[in-house]
C-alpha cells in the first residue's frame, strides 16, 4: 500500500526513550508518583505510521500523552473520549484547534459571528468528515461517531505533521475507520494512533507497538507480524478470534453470570 | 429511618449497632432529634394569645376575599419589588464574577464573601438605612452585597467542577481568557445561569422582606395592613405576591430582562444625595464604641458588661437553628412524597406541589409574622415558620430527584416503594441537603428576631432603633460570627456518603 512510499523518509528519530520511567504526577524532586512505563526503550521515526496496541490500562493512554508533551507544538492531538465542549457547535470545537493562533479578541467574536476564512476552512472539512450542514450543532445534539468525527476534525483543522490519536476511530463502524485513517494519513507525515482493532493495525500502519502490562513487548514494522503475534498482547482473550467482526462483540454472559437469579434453582 | 438498609441484620437484639450506610444515617439523625428533643424544653414555646383561632379565622376571610378596591398603588410596590431584586441580583453577579475567580487563590478573598454571605439582607438594610435612608441605595446595597459573596462562593464550586477534558484538548499556546471561553465556561454556563435565577427568585423574596424595615415595596403595604388588622388588604397583597412568583416563568424571560432592567431604573429613583462626611463619620466613629476608640480598656470592659442579655440571645439563636432544622427534616420526609410521581393520583400531586409551592415561595419572616400574630410572641411561631419554608424546599428538590429515579422492582406497594426503592437512594441527599441548609436557617433565625423573637435580631433591632449604633454593629459582628462556625460545624457533619444530591440551589 501507500507505506512503501514512505520508507524513503525514515530515518531521522523524532522522539526517543531511552530506558525511561513514564507515568503521572510528579513530585517536587521530579519523581514520578506512579510509574505506568518502567524502563521504556522506543524510537518514533520521521513518517513512520504506528499502531498503538494493548488492553485497557496497559500504557497506550500515558505513552500517548508523553509524545505530545516532548512533541509540543509539532503534534496535532486527538484525545481519548474526544474531549469536547458539548455546548459549542461543531464549528467553534473544530475552530479551537487553530486557538493560539488567532488574538484575543478575534477568538471572542468569533463566538458571536464566525470568522469568514475559519468559517469556509472547517467547512470544507466538515464536508470530507461527512459532517456537512451540522456546523451550527451544538456537539452535545450529535451521535457518538459524529463527535468521534469532530475530534478528528479538530485535530486535523490544527495542520500539523504528525498526528497522535487516542483510539480516535473507537466508535465508528469498520468502513469509516477505513475512511478516517485514510483521511489522517493524508495529512500528516507522521502518526502514532492507538487502536483496538488488530487488522486495521496490520493493514494500515508501518509499525506496531505492543503495550502489554506496562511493557512494551512488540516493537515491529507490520509486516512481520500476524494476527497470532498481535493476539498474545489480550491475555484475557482465551479463545483465539479470527474476524474482525468476532473480536468487536463482548462476549454475552453465560444465565449463570447474570445477577439476577430468576429461574434458577 | 433507612431500615431497608440494614433489615437483613436486624435480627440481633442490638439492631442498631453495624456500619452499613442506613445504620449511619439513622443514628445520626436520632441524635440529631434526641438532642432537639431534650434541648426543646428550655426554649420558650409556649401559645401566648387567649384565641387564635378567631384570629386565624379572620385572616382566612381575608385571603378568601380579598379587598381589591382598597389598594393603593399596587403597581407600583409591585414594580419596585422586581426592580431592587432584578437590579440587586445584577449587582451581585457584577460584582461576585470576578471574586468567583479569586475564591480558590485567596484566603482572604473567602474569609470576607463568609463575612458578607453570613450577614442577612435585613440586617444589610439596617446598616444601610443610617446612611442612605429609605432609598433604593439602601435596598440595592442590601442585595448586592451578600449577593456577592454568595455568588462567588458558588460561582466557584461550580466553576471547580468543569470537566477537565476540553481543556487538556485545546492546543498548546492557548492563552488563558480564550481557554477560558472556549473550554470552561460553555461547559457550566447552563448551571451558573440555573443558579442566578434561583437566586433571582430568593432575591424576590427578600426585596418584599425590605418592606419590613420601611422600604415601599409589597412587604410594606402587607406588614402595615396585617398589624393593622385589615385582613382583606392583606388577602389582596398576598395573592399579588403569589401570582408574582407564579408567574415568574413568563415575565423573566430572557428578552424581556433588559426591558424589566431600564424600566426599573426608572422606578428605583429619585437617587439620594450622599453626604461623605456623614459617611465616614458612620463608619469611622458611629458603629465603634467610644471606649474602643479612645483606647479606654476598662470602659470598654464596662462598655461589654451592660450589652443586654447576650448570653441567653446567642443561646436562643442558637436553639432556634437546631429547631428549625430538626423541623424542616421532620416536614420534609413527610412533604416529598405527596409532590412525587411516584405516589398518589394527579389530585393529590397537584395539591401536594401546590402545598410545597406556597409554603417554600412565602418568605419565612411572613409565614412567622401569621404565626405571631396566631400564637403570640414565642419561639413556636419562629420555629413553625423555619421548619414549614425550609421543609418544603428540601421536599420540592427531594421530590424532584425521586421524580427522576425508576424503580428496580415494579409491582411493589406504596410502602414498600418508600422504604425499599427510594428512601435508601434519597435519604442520604436529603440528610446533605439540610446541613447546607442549616447555614440558611441560622441566618433567618436572626432576623425573626425583628419580629419579637428573643434572638440576636432582636437585640440588633433593638441597638439601630435606639441609635446604639456601636451594640448594634457589635451584635451583627458576633451573629456573622456564629454563622461562620455553624457553617463550619455543619461542612463537618454533613454526610458524604451517597449524598448525591447536591444541589447548589439551597444554599
Amino acid at each position: 500500500m501507500e507505506s512503501e512510499q514512505c520508507h524513503s523518509r525514515f530515518g531521522r528519530p523524532l522522539v526517543t526513550f531511552a530506558g525511561e520511567d513514564l507515568g503521572h504526577g510528579r513530585d517536587r524532586q521530579g519523581r514520578l508518583d506512579s510509574v505506568v512505563l518502567p524502563g521504556l526503550t522506543l524510537t518514533l521515526q520521521v513518517g513512520e505510521r504506528v499502531a498503538l496496541l494493548g488492553q485497557s490500562g496497559s500504557g497506550k493512554s500515558t505513552l500517548l500523552v508523553e509524545l505530545r508533551a516532548r512533541l509540543g507544538r509539532q503534534a496535532a492531538w486527538c484525545p481519548q473520549h474526544h474531549g469536547l465542549v458539548p455546548t459549542l457547535a461543531v464549528y467553534h470545537n473544530i475552530f479551537m484547534g487553530r486557538l493560539p493562533e488567532h488574538s484575543t479578541l478575534a477568538g471572542l467574536w468569533n463566538l458571536i459571528r464566525p470568522l469568514a476564512r475559519p468559517w469556509r476552512e472547517v467547512g470544507e472539512l466538515c464536508a470530507l468528515l461527512g459532517l456537512e450542514g451540522l456546523e451550527r450543532r451544538p456537539v452535545g445534539q450529535l451521535s457518538g461517531g459524529q463527535r468521534q468525527r469532530v475530534a478528528i476534525g479538530r485535530a486535523l483543522y490544527q495542520g500539523r505533521d504528525l498526528f497522535l490519536g487516542d483510539e480516535p476511530v473507537a466508535s465508528v463502524d469498520p468502513h469509516q475507520a477505513l475512511r478516517l485513517l485514510a483521511l489522517i494519513d493524508e495529512r500528516h507525515t507522521t502518526s502514532v494512533v492507538a487502536l483496538h482493532q488488530r487488522e486495521l493495525a496490520l493493514t494500515h500502519f508501518d509499525r506496531v507497538w505492543g503495550l502489554r502490562d506496562g511493557r512494551l513487548v512488540i516493537n515491529a514494522t507490520a509486516s512481520e507480524l500476524t494476527l497470532a503475534d498481535l493476539d498474545a498482547l489480550y491475555p484475557d482473550a482465551e479463545a483465539p478470534v479470527s474476524s474482525l467482526g468476532e473480536e468487536a462483540l463482548p462476549a454475552m454472559p453465560g444465565p449463570e453470570a447474570l445477577p439476577c437469579a430468576r429461574g434458577r434453582p | 429511618m433507612s431500615s431497608a438498609h440494614s433489615s437483613h441484620q436486624g435480627h440481633g437484639r442490638h439492631w442498631w449497632q453495624g456500619c452499613t450506610p442506613g445504620l449511619r444515617l439513622a443514628r445520626h439523625t436520632l441524635a440529631l432529634a434526641a438532642l432537639a428533643v431534650v434541648l426543646a424544653p428550655f426554649a420558650d414555646i409556649a401559645i401566648h394569645t387567649r384565641d387564635p383561632w378567631a384570629e386565624l379565622g379572620r385572616m382566612a376571610m381575608g385571603m378568601a376575599w380579598p379587598a381589591w378596591g382598597s389598594l393603593e398603588s399596587p403597581l407600583t410596590a409591585i414594580g419596585l419589588t422586581v426592580a431592587v431584586a432584578i437590579w440587586g441580583t445584577l449587582a451581585g453577579v457584577v460584582l461576585g464574577f470576578p471574586l468567583a475567580l479569586l475564591f480558590a487563590h485567596s484566603r482572604l478573598v473567602r474569609a470576607g464573601c463568609a463575612f458578607v454571605r453570613a450577614i442577612h439582607e435585613l440586617f444589610w438594610a439596617l446598616l444601610f438605612l443610617q446612611v442612605f435612608g429609605l432609598s433604593a441605595l439602601t435596598a440595592l446595597a442590601a442585595l448586592a452585597i451578600p449577593y456577592a459573596g454568595i455568588f462567588a462562593k458558588v460561582y466557584a464550586e461550580i466553576l471547580e467542577q468543569t470537566p477537565r477534558a476540553p481543556r487538556d484538548a485545546l492546543p498548546p499556546g492557548t492563552g488563558r481568557l480564550m481557554r477560558f471561553v472556549y473550554a470552561e465556561l460553555p461547559l457550566v454556563w447552563a448551571q451558573l445561569l440555573a443558579y442566578t435565577r434561583y437566586r433571582f427568585e430568593c432575591a424576590l423574596r427578600a426585596s418584599v422582606l425590605l418592606g419590613f424595615v420601611g422600604l415601599p415595596t409589597l412587604g410594606f403595604h402587607l406588614e402595615t395592613a396585617f398589624r393593622e388588622g385589615r385582613y382583606h388588604e392583606a388577602g389582596a397583597l398576598m395573592w399579588l405576591f403569589y401570582l408574582l412568583i407564579a408567574s415568574l416563568p413568563w415575565w423573566s424571560h430572557r428578552r424581556l430582562i433588559p426591558v424589566l432592567l431600564i424600566g426599573g431604573v426608572w422606578l428605583l429613583g429619585p437617587w439620594p444625595s450622599v453626604d461623605g462626611a456623614l459617611v465616614w463619620r458612620f463608619v469611622s466613629e458611629d458603629i465603634w464604641p467610644a471606649a474602643l476608640l479612645a483606647g479606654d480598656w476598662a470602659g470598654l470592659v464596662e462598655w461589654l458588661a451592660r450589652i443586654p442579655d447576650l448570653g441567653p440571645a446567642i443561646g436562643n439563636t442558637l436553639m432556634l437553628g437546631l429547631l428549625g432544622s430538626v423541623g424542616a427534616l421532620l416536614v420534609a420526609m413527610v412533604l416529598w412524597p405527596l409532590a412525587c410521581r411516584h405516589f398518589g393520583n394527579r389530585g393529590t400531586r397537584l395539591a401536594g406541589h401546590s402545598l410545597l409551592i406556597f409554603l417554600r415561595s412565602t418568605p419565612e419572616l411572613m409565614l412567622a409574622f401569621l404565626f405571631l400574630l396566631l400564637l403570640g410572641p414565642s419561639l413556636l411561631p419562629a420555629w413553625l415558620a423555619l421548619a414549614l419554608h425550609n421543609g418544603a424546599l428540601i421536599a420540592f428538590l427531594v421530590a424532584r430527584h425521586a421524580d427522576a429515579l425508576t424503580p428496580g422492582m415494579p409491582g411493589l406497594s406504596a410502602s414498600g416503594r418508600l422504604a425499599y426503592e427510594l428512601l435508601p437512594r434519597l435519604y442520604p441527599g436529603m440528610l446533605a441537603l439540610l446541613y447546607y441548609r442549616a447555614e440558611v436557617i441560622l441566618r433567618e433565625t436572626a432576623i425573626l428576631g425583628m419580629l419579637g423573637v428573643a434572638t440576636l435580631g432582636f437585640y440588633i433591632e433593638e441597638g439601630f432603633d435606639y441609635l446604639m449604633f456601636d451594640v448594634a454593629f457589635f451584635l451583627l459582628l458576633i451573629t456573622a460570627l456564629l454563622n461562620i462556625a455553624v457553617d463550619a460545624l455543619s461542612r463537618r457533619l454533613r454526610p458524604r456518603e451517597g449524598a448525591v444530591m447536591d444541589d447548589p440551589c439551597v444554599r
